[in-house]
């Protein structure tokens, strides 16, 4: 681990270094303004923050951020352009200056923010939870101890599940076989990331089934931008804070199917107290 | 050496996984080698009662558990048995649930693939037996069954034990396929934890080499087994 550690500091100073080399000449509102364009990073494979709608098109929660910011800073919201990334090349993509800024499930991390700046924090990203039919009554992860979970090989929390909850992983190589073996009863429930549980229970073939232990960790999620741009941060955090004030994050929310959040209402509610 | 890191071997957890692969595939491997070996037997015994339906459902069974993947065996029994109606009600939650489960359906499929490659195996071995040692048999009285227990059973096991080798150290590294169906083998623990630590290239290294010690040992075993039962006259009877 500490090899990979290593690796990754070494990168990430590296970048930082040519970073710093060229922030300073680049500023990038000034760039973004005479262009007319803001180009942004985004999912285009991950319902809801960012996919593609049934036209084609590609809509979602931080689709519809970037489309706000780009609004606040060009006066219209259609002065935008996305640029689909994934998580293994969106920070590259960033920092060789091809995007001006990162709408794309970004956890905020501090590996991360040794090479990127962070914008601020607007949604509060859950871990795993567990699927399970309605008339399961276990409700906490303890509850799992000994029982056969179904999941996923090579997921990040596999090891916390066998190790400290005691649970007996059944994992599979892809997502379409542990639904399968969910509904055969090979296993009482399916632990996966639960954003995308949340989309499934919304599909008829689930009805019957419910999010029966609830996340035990949240990840703040943020856009991503290039180091040391001060002015640029502080107008795309403005735009943000504009956003969740007006209420619009809880209105994407809706729009996207989302479950409401605490976090992103209790922001909405801090963001126009400030205001007035 | 050579920038490999093997620290991650120092986490009792990852220790205690690889255990419990290797005794896991250790377990797959020792039923469905047993299993195969028992079915092959069977298999040809009746291949040579010349019985003409028992013949065909024989060849039957051979065509079709030698020629599909049992990779594609496994996921059948895995999958499509209980959905079409293998299951049982479990009497603690009263949940219909599959009646065979994941470690069951790998040791089946693999008994059943090794199984038609044995028969094959074993009669190939029955076939090429030489025509004057039935003749002789006969001479002597022999009747059917103890001609085949006694004379053509000993001796087409001999000529077969190479090409039974070859089947049995093939079944050993088939049964790294079972991590698709869950069975918590030696390769389901390794790509977890490579996908753990990110050390891919030391993890693939270790599991190569303990497939090799494991499999180096079966075959070692089997060549001791040949040159104990050498056949006087032929290979290393010689």
């Amino acid at each position: 681990m500490t090899g990979f550690k290593t690796m990754m500091g070494v990168s990430a100073l590296a970048l930082a270094a040519f970073f710093a080399g060229s922030a300073a000449v680049a500023g990038t509102l000034e760039n973004v303004k005479a262009r007319g364009k803001l180009v942004v990073g985004v999912k285009n494979d991950y319902v809801p923050y960012g996919y593609l709608n049934d036209k084609g098109d590609v809509v979602g929660f931080e689709v519809s951020l970037a489309k706000y910011v780009a609004k606040e800073l060009l006066g219209s919201e259609d002065k935008i352009e996305l640029v689909p990334v994934v998580a293994s090349n969106r920070i590259e993509f960033l920092t060789a200056g091809r995007i001006d800024v990162i709408f794309a499930t970004l956890g905020v991390t501090a590996d991360r923010a040794k090479v990127i700046d962070f914008t601020t924090e607007y949604v509060s990203a859950a871990g795993p939870s567990v699927l399970a039919a309605k008339e399961a009554t276990i409700s906490k992860w303890e509850e799992l101890k000994g029982k056969s979970v179904c999941g996923i090989q090579g997921s990040y929390y596999n090891k916390k599940m066998t190790e400290e909850f005691g649970i007996n992983l059944v994992a599979f190589k892809t997502q379409p076989e542990a639904y399968r073996a969910l509904k055969d009863n090979r296993c009482i429930g399916f632990v996966f990331d639960d954003m995308t549980l949340q989309q499934k229970l919304k599909e008829p073939d689930w009805a019957s089934y419910k999010i029966a232990v609830a996340p035990y960790e949240f990840q703040p999620m943020a856009g991503g931008l290039r180091k040391g741009d001060a002015e640029f941060h502080e107008a795309v955090d403005m735009a943000i804070g504009k956003a969740e004030a007006e209420g619009k994050l809880i209105a994407w929310e809706t729009e996207f199917g989302m479950p409401h959040s605490d976090y992103i209402a209790a922001r909405a509610k801090a963001a126009a107290a400030k205001k007035n | 050496m050579f920038g490999l890191d093997y620290s991650w071997l120092a986490d009792p957890a990852y220790q205690q996984w690889l255990l419990t692969g290797v005794v896991n595939t250790l377990k797959l491997a020792a039923l469905s080698s047993s299993a195969a070996i028992v079915i092959g037997m069977l298999g040809a015994l009746g291949l040579t009662l010349r019985i003409f339906w028992l013949d065909a459902l024989i060849e039957l069974f051979v065509e079709v558990f030698r020629n599909t993947p049992p990779l594609l065996q496994m996921l059948f029994a895995y999958f499509t048995l209980s959905t079409l109606g293998l299951k049982v009600t479990d009497p603690s939650t009263g949940l219909s649930v599959p009646l065979l489960s994941a470690f069951a359906c790998a040791a089946i499929s693999l008994s059943l693939f090794g199984g038609a490659l044995a028969i094959e195996a074993f009669r190939s071995g029955i076939e090429t037996m030489p025509r004057s040692i039935i003749d002789a048999a006969r001479s002597l009285g022999y009747g059917r069954w103890a001609r085949f227990w006694r004379i053509e059973a000993p001796i087409a096991t001999r000529i077969c034990l190479p090409g039974l080798t070859n089947i049995l150290t093939n079944l050993f590294k088939t049964t790294s396929q079972a991590s698709v169906i869950t069975v918590p083998e030696l390769m389901y623990y390794a790509g977890q934890i490579y996908n753990d630590t990110f050390r891919t290239l030391e993890v693939m290294i270790l599991v190569l080499l303990i497939y090799m010690v494991l499999v180096s040992i079966l075959t070692f075993a089997m060549a001791r087994l040949e040159a104990f039962m050498a056949f006087p006259g032929y290979g290393r009877g010689h």
